[in-house]
């Protein structure tokens, strides 16, 4: 019973933190955007408009919910709720910090500490497609449809090398398990650098990267909502809040990419050099609490990131992006997990 | 008809892509910051390219050509002859003047013999060129600085008398008449 | 292109409202997928019949019509059409006048590619280098408020001269101006010409060769992004051009890329006459006369006049009949953009819808020009 409750604010904790981060998110971008552009952005809304993703969220809800009469009603409402649904899921198996033990009892911070994190995280990554395409199929629009090809191309595409770079962090690892891969990265790698799974595989972060931005549909790959040639791309059609899940399962998207970025290749919880659970006790709710803040600190540098490449550079045609990842990440790719084989073999062979 | 091929040549910097886009991050960084620390300085004008337009406005020119005034003189009387030059040079055929003569006993109302009796500007039709200005033998009408043009009804965009003159007073009382083109005429007069 | 069977393709309509369409203007595509195989432009949605509007107007009435062109660079168009009045009466223009309206001409030309290059950017994703380069737009259109009261529809100039001398504060507008119009040309080189994904965006989209766009009438930058040394300014030298130093930039292939350069070139070309326009102004007595002895009412003599000027967007020319009235009996208006947008199903057969976007604004046409 206390592990179904403890199981349950987790879970209502984790998505109303995705959630605001998602809200903040709308304000960091359009903030962010305004100030590399030299402008103010929105400032009017609460202290440097802070309150302005709340405005927003009410003009929304508040909309006229609008269906196109030619559209497919079943699924132009099932788009979003397809987009959303592994956009929120996929948290369920990042680990978000260490562990709190109370009266013995210990306490993931991690909602479900399954074995295969690993795979659940890329089938689900997979699944965001299908509301790209039902979205965009439903809306019986040619902007729309061509936006929703276009995305599914793309998502199916980078799906490969985003797999194979991230293969590369199981074989160092050797383990499908979020929380072992977490766990693993405490302590240094040759002696001076932290044992993070950036500098094991700095080849494979780089496409891992790549590939994110481009299963996130961020710019330089935001071909399926490229607003100067297809509008809007697959949420043409969409209002009222029915746009509002698309826009937010965006940035949930993002959240998890950086979460997933920060798990996989930039130790997690972990500090350089510093081991904190000898620091600080393992187990102590305070040794949670940080562990929290310095995840939540690293996600929030590569939420930033997100924004910050958006606004420097140009966007690429379809058919570029089509190259780029199947003529370059996907052989760059094979070649990082050749070359990580290659090395865990020969340590094998020496340390035996 | 054939399109020339175009033969791409890279240098090696430019073909791995992520060179270019880092010296470019670092640009757009060196904007943000500035901005962001810009944006804690009090004021309302700190970031220097956008004015937050109710509060926090933009000094106009002296000479902007905005919403029309009648000019009164330094006797405080009406200049407008009611001549209708304005309403001939005028390109959107806006303005509509109906000239009268001075009654007895009102001279001391306006600056010469004649005055209009009604002067209306249509700001629906205006494309403010500032025609009317320049062609005015009494530097009666002149475009001042008003550029909040918004109106509620087509009722309101016509402008009459009482507006006009209403706009210079409102143009005396913040000092924001044009400075007056007495150097500039001067030669013209000479070589005459 | 006749004997393809449109039929067969998905028909996609882009405009006359789209977020990339500069104005009002409509493409119907028909595509292959993502490959434009014909599209058909349609013009007309901008109409306001200007021409036949100026044959109502007297001489001075058409001036404010011609702001509304080009209205990302009024002033050239208003210069090029009093230049094509004096010219029907024979009159020249003082030297101060002259070099007045090259300053504020060449002002307006920086306005317009910085507008061009900003929103190609924006066509192809890159949204930043935009404001930087409309910051200084703006500095630019204070420098125009100053002179004579708008900053748009400048309505600049008289037949025979101009309106108002330099305003007092010109000389520090313009220090403060030259630098930042050089940072925020340099930056926008930064953030787009050696970035790969730009590059790979530009360079060979909708490549055009130096005899198709001579034959279909291509001038400007559009031209010269092809190859070939033609411009105006040097070529049939008006004011005093002649006299000052500058290059013509000259591209090689015509695609969108050279297009890009040659604008960002033209800008800082633009500067240099500026600087040498101003150096001569400063010669001048202050009591220079502004105007040539016109009539107040301009009769034109019995006669007809072609003159053109380079404009940002290439040769604007205007054909000007006179009956020897106060009214033009017909005035003709060459738009550049016209000629070069005739061209458009040509330049994008074969490419990507995005690249049909980039084609379009690289060309920079100005649907107030080409609908008049």
């Amino acid at each position: 019973m206390i592990d179904l409750i403890i199981a349950l604010i987790k879970v209502v904790g984790i998505w109303s933190f995705t959630l605001g981060v998602a809200a903040v998110m709308t304000w960091v971008e359009r903030r962010g955007a305004a100030l590399i552009q030299d402008r103010p952005g929105p400032n009017r809304a609460g202290l440097f408009g802070i309150l302005q993703p709340v405005c927003d969220g009410i003009k929304l809800f508040t909309k006229e919910n609008i269906v196109p009469e030619k559209a497919d009603k079943v699924l132009f409402n099932l788009g979003p709720i397809m987009f959303a649904i592994p956009a929120f899921s996929a948290f369920a198996v990042i680990p978000f910090g260490d562990r709190i033990i109370i009266g013995g009892k210990e306490i993931l911070l991690q909602i479900s500490n399954i074995d295969i994190g690993f795979l659940y995280i890329v089938a689900l990554g997979s699944l965001a497609v299908y509301g790209v395409i039902i979205g965009g199929w439903g809306s019986n629009n040619k902007y729309s449809i061509l936006g929703g090809l276009r995305s599914t191309a793309q998502l199916i595409s980078y799906e490969v090398p985003w797999g194979l770079a991230l293969l590369g962090v199981v074989l160092v690892y050797g383990t499908f398990n979020l929380r072992e891969i977490a766990l693993a990265q405490q302590g240094t790698f040759l002696g001076i650098l932290p044992n993070w799974g950036v500098f094991h595989q700095p080849l494979g972060f780089i496409l891992f990267m790549v590939a994110a931005y481009a299963e996130a549909n961020r710019v330089p790959f935001d071909l399926p909502e490229a607003e100067s040639e297809i509008v809007s791309g697959y949420h043409t059609e969409y209002g009222s809040m029915k746009l509002g899940v698309y826009l937010f399962g965006e940035y949930v998207n993002i959240t998890t990419l950086s979460a997933l970025t920060v798990t996989f290749y930039f130790g997690s919880w972990h500090l350089p050099y510093i081991n904190m659970a000898s620091f600080l006790g393992d187990g102590t709710i305070i040794y949670g609490i940080a562990s929290f803040l310095i995840f939540c600190l690293k996600v929030s540098f590569f939420l930033w990131l997100f924004v910050w490449v958006r606004w420097t550079v140009p966007r690429f045609r379809y058919d570029q992006v089509m190259k780029l990842g199947w003529k370059s990440l996907i052989p760059l790719a094979l070649f990082n997990l050749f070359i990580t084989t290659l090395f865990i073999q020969i340590k094998y062979y020496i340390g035996g | 008809m054939a399109k020339p091929v175009v033969e791409k040549k890279y240098s090696f910097l430019d073909s791995i892509y992520l060179f270019e886009i880092l010296k470019g991050m670092v640009l757009t960084m060196r904007h943000f910051m500035f901005n962001f620390f810009a944006s804690f300085r009090p004021g309302p004008h700190t970031i220097p390219t956008t004015w937050q337009y109710p509060e926090d406005r933009r000094e106009i020119s002296p000479i902007f050509r905005g919403e029309h005034m009648l000019m009164l003189d330094e006797q405080g009387r009406e200049l407008c002859v009611g001549c209708g030059m304005c309403a001939k040079i005028c390109p959107a055929k806006c303005i509509t003047v109906e000239m009268a003569k001075v009654k007895e006993g009102e001279e001391s109302k306006y600056a010469g013999k004649t005055h209009c009796k009604n002067f209306n500007i249509d700001l629906l039709r205006c494309i403010f060129c500032g025609f009317c200005e320049e062609t005015c033998p009494k530097s009666a009408i002149e475009l001042g600085q008003g550029y909040e043009l918004s109106r509620f009804t087509k009722e309101e965009c016509q402008l009459g008398k009482e507006r006009l003159l209403k706009n210079y007073h409102w143009a005396k009382k913040n000092n924001k008449l044009k400075p007056k083109k007495v150097e500039a005429e001067q030669p013209k007069d000479k070589k005459e | 292109m006749n004997n393809i069977n449109l039929d067969e393709y998905i028909k996609v309509n882009i405009g006359p409202s789209h977020p990339a369409m500069h104005g009002t203007l409509r493409v119907i595509a028909w595509t292959d997928g993502e490959t434009v195989m014909h599209c058909d432009p349609e013009i007309g949605y901008l109409h306001r019949g200007v021409e036949k509007l100026g044959e109502s107007f007297t001489y001075h009435q058409f001036i404010p019509l011609t702001d509304r062109m080009n209205y990302c660079s009024a002033i050239n168009s208003n210069v090029a059409y009093e230049a094509a009045v004096e010219k029907l009466m024979g009159v020249e223009i003082p030297l101060k006048a002259q070099l007045i309206r090259t300053i504020m001409c060449e002002l307006a030309r920086i306005a317009d590619h910085q507008v061009c290059v900003g929103i190609l950017g924006v066509d192809l994703g890159a949204f930043t280098p935009f404001f930087y380069l409309i910051i200084q737009r703006e500095e630019i259109y204070e420098i125009f408020e100053w002179y004579n009261g708008a900053r748009l529809t400048n309505t600049f100039g008289r037949i025979g001269g101009v309106e108002n001398d330099l305003p007092a504060d010109f000389d520090a507008r313009w220090k403060e101006l030259k630098p930042n119009l050089f940072k925020s040309i340099d930056e926008t080189d930064k953030l787009l010409t050696h970035n790969r994904i730009w590059m790979d965006r530009t360079i060979g989209v909708s490549a055009f060769s130096p005899e198709d766009a001579l034959n279909w009438g291509f001038t400007g930058p559009c031209l010269r992004a092809c190859g070939v040394k033609r411009d105006l300014r040097k070529d049939e030298p008006y004011y005093q051009y002649a006299n000052f130093k500058f290059d013509v930039p000259v591209g090689k292939n015509g695609d969108v890329f050279d297009r890009y350069m040659i604008r960002m070139q033209e800008m800082h070309e633009s500067i240099k006459i500026i600087d040498q326009a101003y150096e001569m102004y400063k010669q001048l007595p202050p009591d220079a006369p502004l105007m040539a002895k016109v009539p107040k009412i301009i009769k034109p003599p019995v006669g007809e006049v072609y003159s053109s000027h380079e404009t940002p967007n290439g040769e604007l020319g205007f054909y000007i009949k006179s009956d020897g009235t106060d009214k033009p009996y017909r005035i003709k208006v060459r738009p550049p953009c016209y000629m070069i947008y005739q061209a458009f199903p040509e330049l994008v057969q074969g490419e990507m819808i995005a690249d049909l976007v980039a084609c379009l604004s690289s060309l920079n046409v100005i649907a107030g020009e080409l609908d008049r």
